[in-house]
């Protein structure tokens, strides 16, 4: 895997178009999943789908092949988002103090479906979907990144950029909402 | 049966699954639960829960893949297409600053002598003197500067 790993980064650092096509075509489902999950929008998932591969392309060179290379993706496209929620907040700032922008910014995110319930259907919002989409994102991240990306504590805290005693908190806490929405949800 | 022994089983029931558990906890785990129905529900929930969560399939939008793929080649092409210029404003550096060394004798001997002939304080030729060094570094660095800006604004756009 270590040799895997070197040769990607190797191939990042050279920009090599087959390779990038090979690993959008590989990492696509798994990358726009996590970005559903953490924006609020089906549309906006596809403009981080696309923001986050010209990322890997520009920036592949910092990728050195010491950790999975969706550990590294994943950062990315996470990096994107909260860079983006920082804009929007400001931009909601600007809104609210100047008067020339009219009637303040309305917060429609607390509003919005999330981006679970987005996507499914009108059949599959009902039962387990429904109890899932009941569960924070933070810890439906965190969820998602342990059990389906299966990656490890360790790599987690790489993504989150934030301390292992954080990542399994979250986890432990995610765990206990996921059980109990599913209960919920059953009930 | 003591609550403790639940509130251990139900901590182990996660732990397992989060960061994992030593042998002697798990022996300890499993015959907890082969005889305790309520913490054996918990595992079998959590696992079910856990399965669902799997199991969740979120369909992929139409060609996004190919679009993704469209965009990166373009910049991709892009990228190449600048990297002979910047190696190219490098290499007008390089040489630039190897004949202003190779030079520096020389110049500072015309500078001396245009000084004199014009009647110039020698500070103000020794200043020209070092102007003449710092003005390829300067340029250098306003291209370089700009090329990121333009950079930066691209990648605003961008988002």
């Amino acid at each position: 895997m270590a040799d895997d790993t070197k040769a990607l980064a190797q191939g990042l650092k050279r920009r090599d178009p087959d390779l990038l096509d090979q690993l959008i075509e590989q990492y696509q489902y798994r990358l726009f999943r996590y970005l559903l999950y953490l924006t609020s929008s089906r549309e906006r998932a596809e403009d981080f789908f696309q923001e986050t591969w010209i990322r890997v392309l520009e920036r592949g060179h910092q990728y050195d092949g010491k950790y999975k290379f969706e550990a590294w993706l994943f950062r990315i496209a996470r990096n994107l988002v909260i860079d983006w929620q920082r804009q929007k907040k400001m931009q909601s700032l600007d809104a609210l103090t100047d008067p020339e922008e009219g009637a303040p910014m309305e917060f429609a995110a607390l509003n919005q479906p999330s981006p679970l319930n987005l996507v499914l259907t009108a059949e599959e919002k009902t039962g387990v979907h429904a109890s899932l989409d009941r569960i924070p994102t933070a810890y439906r991240e965190v969820l998602l990144l342990r059990f389906q990306e299966e990656l490890g504590l360790e790599e987690i805290a790489g993504v989150l950029a934030a301390p292992l005693s954080t990542v399994k908190s979250r986890l432990y806490r995610g765990l206990e909402a996921l059980r109990s929405a599913m209960q919920g949800g059953a009930a | 049966m003591n609550e403790n022994l639940h509130a251990r089983a139900e901590k182990l029931i996660a732990q397992e699954r989060v960061e994992g558990i030593s042998q002697a906890e798990r022996d300890w785990l499993a015959g907890h639960l082969h005889e305790c129905p309520a913490c054996s529900q918990v595992a079998q929930q959590t696992n079910d829960a856990l399965r669902t969560l799997r199991g969740l399939a979120i369909p992929l939008p139409r060609g996004l893949t190919a679009r993704t793929q469209f965009r990166v080649q373009l910049r991709a092409q892009e990228l190449r297409e600048r990297e002979p210029k910047r190696r190219l404003l490098w290499i007008m550096c390089v040489m630039s600053w190897g004949l202003g060394i190779a030079t520096a004798p020389y110049v500072w001997r015309a500078f001396e002598w245009a000084g004199e002939r014009i009647g110039l304080p020698r500070l103000v030729w020794e200043m020209g003197f070092g102007l003449w060094w710092t003005i390829p570094a300067l340029i250098a660095g306003a291209v370089v500067l700009m090329e990121n800006l333009r950079l930066a604004h691209e990648n605003d756009l961008h988002e």
